[in-house]
């Protein structure tokens, strides 16, 4: 029995062919709740392997040249049957069609961080009170450090004008410190890497790795 | 016992290169997820598998490329 594979969320039905999906099979639209996924009828979901994953990001990177924007949709996603794909929308509609408006025009950059060491913490203020407000003031500043990427400050003025939206991911295991993706107009990808480039040497001693441009990937998380 | 899923990630992980790496975390742990009725078609423990192989693997790469 053929079940729905979800692909992607995209900002209109698109003009060209939807042409075969990962499993060769052919790509349908389902329009539902004015949102429109594009789909595909398989048995099975495939197996993640260079080539299914390459294949599954091909597909969606040519629909993205006819469309303003792909939502793309978390690899092995089926559905049991288009009823259920509609409901299963219907309950985020309101949180999809933002993210849509989000990326619309856009294309992510994924910027890495790298260093022999783990950056200093910067010093907590001088604990007060009790131990539950220390305890509290802890987690804040374990929580506000999680955003911050201090190592790529000389970077930011220089981005400033091509980065929308920015999501940071600490990971502080030497020499991986932190994955940082950007979300910039489409087409601005090389003039990204070339400010990045432009300024190795101020970020020493990190060091940093660009990759993109990319569909939005990290850009669709707050949908779920 | 190495289950097909694990089996296949570590094909992805052993014949890739850096774009490749990205691709993994992009594809298995990102994008829109959508539950309820939906079946995701690979176990929460290999996506979290995959991630961080690809996250030590990565970090590898740089290491090897900087000892130059």
């Amino acid at each position: 029995m053929s079940r729905v594979y979800l692909y992607a969320l995209l900002s209109g039905p698109p003009a060209c062919e939807t042409g075969r999906g990962v499993c060769a099979e052919r790509l349908r639209i389902v329009a539902t709740g004015g949102l429109v996924a594009l789909v595909g009828d398989v048995v099975d979901a495939p197996a993640p392997s260079a080539l299914t994953l390459r294949a599954q990001d091909a597909v969606l990177r040519r629909l993205a040249t006819e469309l303003d924007a792909v939502l793309p949709v978390r690899f092995g996603t089926l559905v049991s049957d288009d009823v259920a794909l509609a409901e299963a929308l219907a309950r985020r509609q309101p949180q999809l069609a933002r993210a849509l408006g989000r990326v619309a025009g856009c294309e992510q950059m994924t910027l890495r961080v790298w260093g022999d060491v783990a950056t200093a913490e910067t010093p907590t203020a001088a604990a007060g009170g009790g131990p539950g407000t220390r305890y509290l003031a802890g987690r804040r500043h374990a929580h506000e450090r999680a955003r911050r990427v201090p190592e790529l400050e000389p970077l930011r003025t220089r981005l400033a004008d091509l980065v929308r939206e920015e999501r940071v991911e600490r990971h502080d295991r030497p020499p991986l410190l932190a994955t940082v993706q950007h979300l910039v107009r489409r087409g601005a990808g090389a003039r990204y890497v070339d400010v990045v480039d432009a300024a190795r040497d101020s970020l020493r001693p990190w060091r940093v790795s660009v990759t993109g441009p990319w569909l939005p990937y990290a850009f669709a998380e707050e949908a779920a | 016992m190495t289950s097909p899923t694990r089996a296949a990630a570590r094909e992805v992980l052993e014949a890739t290169d850096d774009s490749l790496l990205d691709l993994v975390d992009n594809l298995l742990n990102r994008g829109v997820v959508i539950s309820g009725e939906v079946m995701l078609g690979l176990a929460g423990v290999d996506l979290v598998y995959v991630r961080l192989q690809a996250i030590l693997c990565s970090a590898d790469r740089v290491e090897q490329r900087h000892a130059r």
